[in-house]
């Protein structure tokens, strides 16, 4: 792969002013080039941080062909609504996270509507965050910190939050498959994400 | 406002809460600030754990995404201001559907008091207010009928319409969660009734793209459904739905 890479685009090359691979980009400096429409930028961004929603999706949905319906639609919003980012609020990864896991979550509820009554709660339906998409090769430091931080919960924080996080599931859904009252879930998952946020350090942006 | 609310804030951020909660959230974190930082960090906490999903999307998502975007039009930064008065037609009817969108809160079941959205579109403030008191109670009395029917279908440009619907009580709510309307569009609700012409159930202001609406007599339709039509309405839909809830 890395030698059919350098043969596209030889070393001699590089220096071709806007020909090949753009400099490393800062997604809050990219998204405020998509708010002016502008769509090489969106390219540029897609390709920072599409993995990413791709995979988050995925993560939530476990199906291939509706996380790849879903992440179209969720870059899409990212192109329509872009002016609408607002830094002071937060990073600009943060900000198109949001947006994929909400549309992520929006599908599992729909799907999980149309068969709820079929579903039987149980603790065979509770996975743990690690189990499901075991085949990709980056971000390895940043997943052993999440990992890290998330051991770091007590084993209720970590799933109240993992199971709404990674798969999607309401809290009263959560506190059904945990069996564990609703304040008593609610209040976990507020207390498991503070002690994640200190864990991994306030305010980190990508 | 009771305490209640602010334990929702992990709930929230994980988009573990359900429409009705989201919205009332989403008033209290407008006069929040510790909820409103805690949110913003919470969000970059919940970014991080989307970095250990990373995963190689398919080589046409980047084609397909590209070509949906260069013919997708953006939305302006700031949502605009809502023209001081809708057109006349159904002044009344307005006026209801404004008080309806107060519901969306008081509804919310947090627990708390009822306490009155801030809306620009409001002029008489005390007597929304009054109304709003009314369908609150008629909202919870929908959504708790024992033969509440629940139907609900995207919005083909983004989001959701909900609607319950009790035979019981002869009425229903449509609750609408759609993402913002293309500029110079604005939503509209419609009822469809035995094959007849879509009646107006309600317009929503321009830069409006969520609310819940009451609609007495609702079990007798067989479709509700929701439009993009210019500011202020249309008499008959003017395009092609952007949902179908088919009432079964
Ligand atoms: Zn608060």
């Amino acid at each position: 792969m890395a030698e059919r890479g350098a043969s596209r685009r030889p070393e001699h090359l590089a220096a071709v002013p806007d020909s090949g691979a753009p400099p490393p980009a800062d997604a809050g400096e990219l998204l405020r080039e998509v708010a002016r429409g502008d769509e090489k930028a969106f390219g540029r961004l897609y390709d920072l941080v599409a993995p990413r929603v791709y995979g988050l999706i995925r993560r939530v949905l476990r199906d291939p062909a509706q996380a790849e319906e879903v992440a179209q639609e969720a870059l899409v919003e990212v192109w329509r609504s872009a002016a609408r980012f607002d830094p002071a609020r937060g990073s600009a990864t943060s900000w198109i996270f949001t947006i994929a896991h909400r549309r992520a979550v929006d599908r599992v509820r729909s799907e999980q509507a149309a068969s709820e009554r079929t579903i039987r709660a149980g603790v065979a339906s509770v996975d743990t965050p690690y189990d499901a998409v075991a085949d990709e090769v980056s971000g390895r430091l940043e997943r052993q910190q999440v990992r890290r931080c998330l051991e770091d919960l007590t084993e209720l924080q970590r799933q109240a939050v993992t199971l709404a996080y990674y798969q999607g599931h309401s809290y009263p859904r959560v506190a059904e498959l945990l069996g564990t009252p609703l304040p008593t879930v609610k209040t976990r998952m507020r207390d498991g994400l503070i002690r994640l946020r200190d864990c991994m350090g306030t305010g980190v942006s990508a | 406002m009771t305490t209640e609310i602010h334990t929702l804030v992990g709930a929230y951020v994980l988009d573990a809460v359900d429409d009705i909660e989201r919205a009332s959230f989403e008033r209290h974190l407008r006069e929040c600030d510790s909820c409103r930082l805690e949110v913003d960090e919470f969000r970059e906490t919940t970014a991080q754990m989307a970095h250990d999903t990373w995963s190689v999307p398919p080589p046409w998502l980047r084609d397909n995404v590209m070509s949906e975007i260069s013919r997708t039009r953006q939305a302006p930064p700031v949502i605009p201001e809502a023209p001081a008065a809708p057109p006349v037609r159904g002044v009344s009817r307005r006026r209801w559907l404004v008080s309806a969108a107060a519901v969306v809160v008081a509804a919310a079941g947090a627990g708390s008091a009822v306490y009155v959205v801030q809306d620009q579109r409001v002029r008489d403030q005390r007597q929304i207010a009054e109304a709003a008191r009314v369908d609150q109670a008629r909202v919870r009395q929908i959504l708790a009928a024992p033969d509440v029917v629940l139907n609900e279908q995207p919005v083909s440009s983004g989001g959701r319409v909900t609607v319950a619907s009790s035979r019981l009580h002869n009425a229903g709510v449509v609750l609408l969660a759609a993402d913002a309307a293309p500029a110079g569009r604005v939503y509209q609700l419609w009822t469809i009734r035995g094959g007849g012409d879509p009646v107006n159930a309600g317009v929503l202001a321009d830069g409006q793209s969520a609310d819940v609406v009451v609609v007495e007599g609702l079990p007798g339709a067989s479709d509700v459904a929701v439009s993009l039509e210019p500011p202020g309405g249309s008499a008959q839909p003017t395009s092609t739905p952007v949902a179908d809830v088919k009432l079964t």
